[in-house]
C-alpha cells in the first residue's frame, strides 16, 4: 500500500509538473454544509493573496491558483471559515459547518455599526435564533431570555398564559424609574408598557393602600414571535449602552429579525402540538372531624362528616388549577431573493390555553422583510411586522372583595358545595364572597392588540476609496398599536349581585393607542492607514416621539346581559395621555491599532420633554479599551492560546423621571354629582433631573484549543447617582410622597462565562456553555429619611431604602428591631444565578437541555397566611415552623401577625430544567427521491419548558410577583395564577 | 491635520443643526395643576375645589370607623384578605397598632389632605385680589365654611393618636409646625371653630358655591354657622369644659326633642364611578370576605326592648374569622348609597346631658330621658349622683351612636378603656389588647 502510494505520487508530480511551468492551475468542487445541503455564495480565496471567487447557486465554484500546493479559505456567513490546502489541480468538494458562534463575530458598538467580537471592549451577550428558539419555542420572547447568559434576572410575574414577565439587567437599575430594558427592533424603538384593565373596579385590592397596579396585565413585547427573530444583543448597562443616551440606563435589547438570503427560494414550515400543567399543586389540607369541628364549628363538621360519608368531598385546587391546556402553534416562513432584492416572509399562529378553563393565549404574527440593492452604493431595507393577539387571563392576585379566583380558593373546603345544577346556575359560596368555579365560567378578562412595527433604513456610500469611505445612514421606525381590553363581570355572578351588596353587573372597557415613532441620521466615516491602522469616526442625530392614549370605561349595574358601556346604570371614564419627545445627537471615534489595541470614545447629547427643563442638553460620554495579547505576537499560530483579551469601558447613561414627576396636580372626583378636585397626593418637582447611570466594567476573555474552549469574566461597578425617588412626605403636609433627586445607588457585579466542547467528532459532538452571575446593590447615599415601600407594610413585609443597605432588603416588625424599629428579614435580589446549557448531537439526534439556578433571594408570600385565616391552609396542621414544636403551621403563621413578619419572608430560590429539547434530522439523502428531492431536511422533536423544579418555598412556584414587573419590589405572591410546565411535540419541514 | 479639520467643521455642522431643532415641553396632560389657580381663581374654580374638600373629606372613613368601632369593641371587622382588622386593631397574641400601616395611613393622610385642600384654596383667596369675583361677604363665607372642615379634620386624626397629638400648622408643605399635645391641639381646634362661626356670620346669605344634600338645611353661611358650633361642643365636651359646652350648644342646632335625632351634617354616597361607595355599608350576610360583626356585649348589656338594636341584624348563619364567631352584622345603613352623619342633634342632646352632669344633674336626667323615649325605654330610675350618670350617659352614647366612631373616645376620655370586653387569649395566655391610642405615623418623621 505504502508503495503504492508512493507511485502515486510520483505519477502526480509527473501530471501536475506541466501545469506548473504555465502558472496557473484550475481548481473546482462543491461546497456542501454538513447538513448535506450545497452553499451558495461561499467565498472561495487563495489564502495569502486576493484572488477569489464565489460558489454559484448549486454550491459549485472554479478558481484558477497561481501555483500548487495552495490553501484555499472557503468563508460564508453563518458557516466557520475553513481552509483546505490543496497540492494537487481538480476536484476539491468541502463541508462547511453552520456555526453558532460566527452570528456572534460582530457586536454592536455604535448606532450604526458594529466591531467584531473579539474586538469588543464590553460583554456583549448576544442569542443567536438557535438560542432563541432550538431547544424549546418560548411562550414569549422574553421567555426565551431565561438562565441564557449572564447578568439578566428575568422573572415571570405569574403563570397566566400571554406572557407578562420582567428582565433586568446588572441588579437594580432605579428605584422608581423604568427598570425595564429597551427594546429595540430592526431599529424601531419599541414599546413594552402593561396596561391595566381596570380589574380593580371589582377586585378593589388597591383599596388597601397599594396603590400600584395589581391586574397584572402582559407586556407588549410578548407581541413580538420568537421565529422571527435572527439575532438578539443585550447591552447591560451604560458602559455598552450610552450610545442609547437616556433611554439606556435599564440597558438595551437590540433585536435583529430573519432576512432573506439570495438564492434558491427557501420554505420552512413547523408545527408543534403539546399541552401545559400546573408545575405545583399545594393540596388540601388534611380534615378531620375534630379539626373542622376546631376550625369551622359544628355545622361544618356535619357537611364535613356527610360529605365524607358519601365521598363527595372535592379537591377544588385541582378542580380549578388541575386541568392541562392545549398548546398549538404553526409556522410558515419563506425567504430568498437574488443579487439585487432580498426577502423574508413568515406568519405565524401560536394557540396557548391555560391551565384554569376559559385561560389562553392567542397570536398570529404576519412579516415580510424586504432588502433592495439599487446601486453599489446605495441600500434600503424594509422591516414590517403586523400582530393580533388576544389574551384571557382570569381573575386572579390580590383584592380587597373576596372576589378573584385565588382568593376564593383560599376560603373554599371540600365539602362547599359549588358545582351549578342541571340548569348551570351557581350556588353561592357558602363561606366567601364569590364561587370560584362560577367566577372562571362568567367572568371575562381579555386583552386583544392589533400592532404594526414598521421600520426603514436607508444605506448610501456617499464617497468609496481605497483608504477612505464615507457612508450616510437614515433610519426611521413607527410602532403603532391598538389595544383593547374587556373585563366582564355578568350580573349573576355571587357578587355582582345586588342582594349581596353588589353592583350588579360591571363591564370595563379599555382602549389604548400607542404610536411611537423614531427617526434619526448617521454618518460613518472610515479611514485605514497602511499599517493597519483604522479609524472610524461616526456622528448622528435622533429624534423619538411617544404618544400613549388610553380611555378606561367603567359600568356598572349592567342592563339584563348587556355587556356595552352605555347600557348600564353607572359609567365612569378615565382618560390617561402621555407624550413625549427626545431628541439627541452622538459622536464617536474608533480606533483600530493592529487588532491589537481598540480605543473607542463618544458623546451622546439628549433632550427630553420628560424633563424638567426640556430643552436642556444632558450629556452621556462613554470611553473603552480593549487590548487583544494574542495579537502581539507572544504565541505562535498553533499555540493552544487564541485568544487573550483585556477590556475596560466606561459610560453613562439615563433614565427619564417618570411622566407625571414634574407636576403637583388634582385628580376629579364627584360628590352628589358635584365635581370637584382634590390633591393627588404627590407633589411633583418641575425642576427634576433624569438618573445617570455611571458603569465601569472591566474583563478578560480568554479562547484556547482553537476555540473549543472559552472563558469571559466581567466585573462592574454600576452607580446610578441623582436616583429620583418618590419619596415620602410626612402626610401631614396634604401629599404623601414627592419626586425627589434624592441618592445613589450602587450595584457591583461579576459575570462568569464558560463555553467548551469537551467532545466532537463526525459522529458525537457535545458543547456545553455555563454562566454565572451575582450582584450586590447598595444605597449609598439618601438625601431623605429613609422609607418603607412596595408590599403591604411593616407587618407582613415591606422593602426598605435605607442608606448603606440593600437597596432590595426586606424588613418588618419583629421581636429583635434595629435601631429604625424594623427587623431584617431577607433581600429579594439572589446571591447567585447560574446556567448551565448542555447540547449533544449523535449522528442525527440533538438533545440539548438548559438548567437555571437561582440561589437566594427572598419573597414575601401572603398565599399561605391568606389560607391559614381561612383554615385552609394545605399544611395547616403540620409542625415545622413553630420553634416551640407545638403549633400547627397555620395556626402558627396567624399567631406570628402583629408580632413578627418573619414568617412571610420565604427563601425563594429554586433549580429548574428550564428548557429541553430532542430532535431528530431525517438525513437528506432519504428524502431524496420524496417529491422530486425538493424537501431539503425534516425535523422531528420534542421539547419541554420548567420541566423539573426544585424549590422549598411554599406555593405554586417561587418566581412570582403580585404587582408586575415594572418594579425591583417584585416578589410579593399574593394568591396568583400558578405557573405551569409546557411540552411540545414538533415537526419542521425545510424545502 | 487636514482631514480632522473637515471632521471638526463637519461635526459642527451636525451639532449645530441640532441645536435648532427644540422639544416641545408638555404640560400635565391628565389633570389640573396646582399653579394654575394661584394665578387667578374664577368661580367655577372655587366651586370645583370645595366640591374636592366634599370628596376628600369622606376619603378613608370607613377605615377611621373601623378603628373606633373594633378597639371601642363595638363590632369586629372581618377581611380575609386583610387579617390586621382582627390582629393588630384587637391587639390579638403579640401584635400591636403599626405605625406605618393602613388602618392608621389612611385616614390620616386623607385628613390631612383634606386640611392641605382646603388650605390651598385658603390660599388662592388671600393671594389674589377677587374683588371682580367675589363679594367680601362670599370671601367670608367661604373661609369660615374651610377652617370648620379643616378643624373636624384635625379633630378626627386628634381621635387617632389621643395624647400623642397632632400638627396644627400644617399650611406650609416644606415648613411644617410641630406635633402639639392634645390639650394644645384640642384648644386650637375650638378656636378655629369659633374663628369660622364668626367668618360665617359675616358671610352674607349664600355661599358662592352649591353644597350636597347632606348640608340638609345648613346650606346658607348663617346655618352652616351653627354646624360650626356643634363641632365646637363637641371639642368642649373632650376638653371637659361644661359650660363651653351649654354655650357652644346655645349657637348651634341643638334641639332638645326626642323626634329631632337626626338633623345634622351628613356625608353623601353614591354609586356614581367618581363618587365614593358608603363604606360602613355590608350586606348582613356579608362573608368574611367584608364583613362587621356586631361585638356579643352590644347585645347582651342592652336593656330589652331598646329600639336601637335594629342597628344590627341576624345573619342566617354565624360567621368565624381568627377564632371570633358572632350572629350579627351591623346595619346602620341599608344600602352603599346611605349619607353617614358628620354631627347631629342625637350626639348634641347627649353632649348636653353631659355638660349638665356637673352644671345641673337634673336636666342631664331630663335630657337622658329624651333620649330613652325616643328609642322606646323607660325613664331613668338610677341614682343621680355623679359617677352613675356618667355612666347612663356612656350608655346612652353607646347605644345612639353605635359605630358612629365615638365609643372608643369616649370610655378613653372617661378612663374606661379597662371596662371593654377582651375576646380572646392566646395559646401562650396573651390576652387581646385595647389601645388606648394610635403611634403617629411613621411618615411624619416623629
Amino acid at each position: 500500500m505504502k508503495q503504492n502510494d508512493f507511485k502515486f505520487r510520483i505519477l502526480l508530480f509527473l501530471l501536475i509538473s506541466p501545469f506548473l511551468m504555465v502558472a496557473q492551475v484550475s481548481l473546482s468542487g462543491k461546497v456542501n454544509s454538513d447538513k448535506g445541503d450545497t452553499v451558495p455564495f461561499v467565498n472561495v480565496i487563495e489564502k495569502g493573496t486576493s484572488n477569489g471567487t464565489t460558489t454559484d447557486m448549486d454550491g459549485n465554484y472554479r478558481i484558477e491558483v497561481s501555483s500548487l500546493p495552495a490553501t484555499l479559505v472557503f468563508s460564508s456567513l453563518g458557516y466557520e471559515t475553513f481552509e483546505q490546502s490543496v497540492s494537487a489541480a481538480g476536484v476539491v468538494n468541502v463541508t462547511i459547518k453552520e456555526s453558532a458562534e460566527s452570528l456572534e463575530e460582530v457586536v454592536i458598538t455604535g448606532l450604526a455599526t458594529s466591531v467584531k467580537r473579539s474586538n469588543s471592549a464590553n460583554a456583549v451577550a448576544s442569542l443567536s435564533a438557535e438560542d432563541i428558539t432550538g431547544i424549546t419555542p418560548p411562550p414569549t420572547l422574553d421567555g426565551a431570555l431565561y438562565g441564557k447568559f449572564p447578568g439578566a434576572i428575568v422573572s415571570a410575574n405569574s403563570g397566566a398564559p400571554g406572557g407578562g414577565l420582567s428582565v433586568k439587567l446588572r441588579g437594580a437599575t432605579s428605584l422608581q424609574g423604568n427598570i425595564q430594558p429597551l427594546y429595540i427592533i430592526d431599529g424601531v424603538y419599541v414599546d413594552n408598557s402593561s396596561f391595566a384593565a381596570g380589574l380593580n373596579a371589582v377586585s378593589a385590592a388597591a383599596a388597601g393602600g397599594s396603590a400600584s397596579n395589581q391586574d397584572n396585565p402582559t407586556n407588549r413585547i410578548a407581541d413580538i414571535n420568537p421565529d422571527d427573530i435572527a439575532n438578539i444583543e443585550i447591552l447591560k448597562g451604560a458602559s455598552a449602552a450610552a450610545i442609547y443616551g437616556s433611554r439606556a440606563a435599564a440597558g438595551v435589547v437590540i433585536i435583529t429579525t430573519k432576512r432573506g438570503k439570495s438564492g434558491e427560494t427557501k420554505f420552512r414550515f413547523s408545527q408543534s402540538v403539546g399541552w401545559t400543567e400546573a408545575i405545583n399543586l399545594l393540596g388540601v389540607r388534611d380534615y378531620t372531624y375534630d379539626r373542622v369541628l376546631d376550625t369551622f364549628g359544628e355545622s361544618a363538621a356535619n357537611d364535613f362528616q356527610a360529605a365524607q360519608n358519601s365521598n363527595s368531598l372535592v379537591d377544588y385546587e385541582k378542580e380549578i388549577f388541575g386541568n392541562s391546556g392545549l398548546l398549538l402553534s404553526t409556522n410558515f416562513n419563506m425567504s430568498g431573493g437574488n443579487e439585487k432584492s432580498k426577502f423574508y416572509a413568515g406568519v405565524s399562529h401560536n394557540n396557548d390555553k391555560g391551565i384554569v378553563k376559559n385561560s389562553g393565549y392567542e397570536k398570529i404574527s404576519f412579516r415580510l422583510n424586504l432588502d433592495h440593492k439599487a446601486t453599489d452604493w446605495l441600500k434600503f431595507g424594509l422591516s414590517s411586522n403586523y400582530i393580533y393577539s388576544s389574551s384571557n387571563r382570569g381573575f386572579f392576585n390580590n383584592d380587597n372583595s373576596g372576589t378573584t379566583i385565588g382568593i376564593a380558593l383560599t376560603a373554599t373546603r371540600p365539602w362547599d358545595k359549588l358545582f351549578p345544577n342541571e340548569d348551570g346556575v351557581f350556588p353561592d359560596h357558602p363561606n366567601n364572597s364569590s364561587n370560584p368555579l362560577q367566577t372562571i365560567e362568567r367572568v371575562t378578562n381579555n386583552e386583544k392588540v392589533n400592532r404594526i412595527i414598521m421600520g426603514g433604513s436607508m444605506n448610501m456610500d456617499i464617497y468609496k476609496a481605497e483608504s477612505s469611505n464615507l457612508e450616510l445612514i437614515l433610519r426611521g421606525g413607527l410602532d403603532f398599536y391598538g389595544q383593547q381590553s374587556r373585563a366582564i363581570f355578568p350580573k349573576d355572578l355571587q357578587f355582582m349581585k345586588p342582594s349581596n351588596g353588589g353592583l350588579n353587573g360591571v363591564s370595563v372597557q379599555g382602549d389604548t393607542q400607542n404610536k411611537n415613532y423614531n427617526l434619526s441620521a448617521f454618518l460613518v466615516h472610515n479611514f485605514f492607514t497602511n499599517n493597519d491602522i483604522n479609524f472610524r469616526t461616526q456622528a448622528g442625530i435622533t429624534n423619538e416621539f411617544f404618544d400613549t392614549n388610553t380611555q378606561l370605561i367603567t359600568a356598572s349595574g349592567l342592563v339584563a346581559s348587556e355587556t356595552n358601556v352605555d347600557q348600564a346604570a353607572n359609567t365612569g371614564v378615565v382618560q390617561t395621555r402621555l407624550q413625549q419627545e427626545d431628541s439627541g445627537f452622538f459622536v464617536q471615534e474608533e480606533i483600530n491599532f493592529q487588532d491589537m489595541f481598540i480605543v473607542t470614545a463618544g458623546l451622546r447629547g439628549d433632550k427630553s420633554s420628560n424633563n424638567g427643563d426640556a430643552n436642556k442638553l444632558y450629556y452621556y460620554p462613554k470611553g473603552s479599551l480593549a487590548i487583544n495579547l494574542n495579537e502581539f505576537g507572544f504565541w505562535s499560530e498553533s499555540s493552544k492560546w487564541n485568544q487573550f483579551k483585556l477590556r475596560a469601558a466606561y459610560g453613562e447613561a439615563g433614565n427619564f423621571p417618570p411622566f407625571g414627576a414634574l407636576f403637583t396636580s388634582y385628580t376629579s372626583f364627584t360628590t352628589e354629582g358635584l365635581l370637584g378636585i382634590s390633591l393627588r397626593g404627590v407633589r411633583g418637582d418641575a425642576a427634576i433631573n433624569p438618573e445617570r447611570q455611571k458603569e465601569l466594567e472591566f474583563g478578560t476573555d480568554l479562547g484556547f484549543f482553537n476555540g473549543r474552549l472559552s472563558l469571559s469574566g466581567t466585573y462592574y461597578i454600576k452607580t446610578i447617582d441623582d436616583l429620583i425617588l418618590n419619596s415620602s412626605l410626612p402626610p401631614s403636609s396634604g401629599f404623601t410622597t414627592e419626586f425627589v433627586n434624592a441618592g445613589e445607588l450602587q450595584n457591583k457585579g461579576i459575570e462568569l462565562g464558560l463555553n467548551a466542547t469537551p467532545f466532537e467528532s463526525d459522529n458525537f459532538s457535545w458543547d456545553i456553555g455555563v454562566n454565572w452571575f451575582k450582584n450586590k446593590s447598595e444605597i449609598t447615599r439618601l438625601d431623605v429619611e429613609p422609607f418603607n415601600v412596595g408590599a403591604f407594610g411593616a407587618t407582613l413585609g415591606t422593602y426598605r431604602i435605607e442608606e448603606g443597605f440593600s437597596a432590595t432588603q426586606i424588613v418588618g416588625i419583629g421581636p429583635n428591631p434595629g435601631p429604625n424599629g424594623f427587623q431584617v428579614w431577607g433581600d429579594s435580589e439572589p446571591d447567585f444565578q447560574m446556567g448551565v446549557n448542555n447540547s449533544l448531537r449523535y449522528k442525527n439526534v440533538d438533545l440539548s437541555f438548559l438548567f437555571q439556578w437561582k440561589k437566594g433571594g427572598d419573597n414575601i408570600n401572603l398565599s399561605a397566611l391568606l389560607t391559614d385565616l381561612n383554615g385552609t391552609s394545605h399544611d395547616y396542621d403540620t409542625i415545622d415552623l413553630d420553634p416551640n414544636g407545638e403549633l400547627g403551621n397555620g395556626p402558627y403563621r396567624v399567631s406570628q401577625l402583629g408580632s413578627s413578619a418573619g414568617v412571610f419572608v420565604e427563601d425563594a430560590s429554586y433549580l429548574r430544567l428550564r428548557e429541553l429539547g430532542i430532535y431528530y434530522t431525517v438525513p437528506g439523502k432519504m428524502l431524496a427521491n420524496v417529491l422530486n428531492g425538493s424537501i431539503d431536511s425534516v425535523k422531528f422533536g420534542f421539547s419541554g419548558t420548567n420541566i423539573i423544579n426544585i424549590f422549598d418555598y411554599n406555593s405554586y412556584d417561587p418566581e412570582v410577583s403580585n404587582f408586575g414587573g415594572g418594579t425591583i419590589f417584585t416578589g410579593v405572591e399574593v394568591t396568583p395564577f400558578p405557573s405551569s410546565k409546557r411540552f411540545l411535540f414538533h415537526i419542521a419541514v425545510n424545502f | 491635520m487636514k482631514k480632522h479639520i473637515y471632521k471638526f467643521l463637519f461635526l459642527l455642522a451636525i451639532t449645530g443643526t441640532f441645536f435648532s431643532c427644540n422639544v416641545e415641553e408638555f404640560s400635565d396632560l391628565n389633570n389640573p395643576e396646582v399653579d394654575a389657580f394661584s394665578e387667578s381663581l374664577t368661580r367655577g374654580d372655587l366651586q370645583d375645589l370645595v366640591s374636592g374638600v366634599l370628596y376628600s373629606s369622606r376619603v378613608g372613613l370607613g377605615t377611621y370607623f373601623d378603628d373606633c368601632g373594633v378597639i371601642g369593641r363595638e363590632y369586629w371587622r372581618f377581611s380575609s384578605s386583610d387579617p390586621r382588622f382582627t390582629s393588630d386593631l384587637l391587639g390579638g397574641s403579640n401584635a400591636v397598632l403599626d405605625n406605618n400601616t393602613f388602618y392608621l395611613t389612611i385616614p390620616w393622610a386623607a385628613r390631612y389632605r383634606t386640611v392641605k385642600n382646603a388650605n390651598l384654596i385658603l390660599g388662592f383667596l388671600d393671594s389674589q385680589d377677587l374683588s371682580g369675583q367675589f363679594t367680601t361677604q362670599e370671601i367670608n363665607a367661604t373661609r369660615g365654611f374651610l377652617k370648620t372642615f379643616i378643624a373636624h379634620e384635625l379633630l378626627l386624626n386628634l381621635n387617632l393618636t389621643d395624647e400623642n397629638g397632632i400638627r396644627i400648622d400644617v399650611s406650609d408643605a416644606n415648613n411644617l409646625g410641630a406635633f402639639v399635645s392634645k390639650s394644645e391641639a384640642l384648644s386650637a381646634i375650638r378656636t378655629m371653630l369659633t374663628d369660622a362661626a364668626s367668618d360665617l356670620n359675616n358671610g352674607g346669605g349664600s355661599f358662592p358655591f352649591s353644597l350636597t344634600s347632606g348640608f340638609g338645611a345648613f346650606n346658607t353661611p348663617s346655618s352652616f354657622a351653627q354646624v360650626s358650633h356643634a363641632l365646637a361642643a363637641r371639642v368642649a365636651a373632650y376638653q371637659g369644659d361644661a359650660s363651653a359646652v351649654l354655650s357652644h350648644l346655645g349657637s348651634s342646632f341643638f334641639n332638645l326633642d326626642g323626634s329631632d335625632l337626626s338633623t345634622g351634617l351628613y356625608y353623601n354616597f353614591s354609586t356614581d364611578q367618581t363618587g365614593l361607595l358608603n363604606p360602613m355599608f355590608f350586606p348582613v350576610e356579608a362573608t368574611t370576605a367584608g364583613a362587621r360583626i356586631m361585638h356579643p356585649s352590644f347585645l347582651a348589656d342592652a336593656e330589652e326592648g331598646d329600639s336601637r338594636l335594629s342597628k344590627v341584624a341576624q345573619r342566617s348563619e354565624a360567621l368565624t374569622l381568627d377564632n371570633l364567631t358572632g350572629d350579627y352584622s351591623v346595619f346602620l345603613y341599608s344600602s352603599n348609597s346611605d349619607a353617614i352623619p358628620m354631627i347631629r342633634n342625637e350626639e348634641l342632646i347627649l353632649l348636653y346631658a353631659e355638660a349638665n352632669i356637673t352644671v345641673n344633674p337634673g336636666e342631664a336626667v331630663n335630657a337622658l330621658n329624651v333620649i330613652r323615649a325616643s328609642a322606646g325605654l323607660d325613664p331613668y330610675t338610677g341614682a343621680t349622683d355623679t359617677e352613675s350618670l356618667i355612666e347612663e350617659m356612656l350608655t346612652q352614647r353607646r347605644y345612639s351612636l353605635y359605630a358612629e366612631g365615638h365609643r372608643w373616645i369616649d370610655v378613653r376620655r372617661y378612663n374606661r378603656l379597662d371596662t371593654l370586653p377582651i375576646d380572646r387569649v392566646d395559646s401562650e395566655g396573651n390576652p387581646d389588647d385595647v389601645w388606648s391610642s394610635f403611634p403617629i405615623p411613621l411618615t411624619e418623621n416623629q
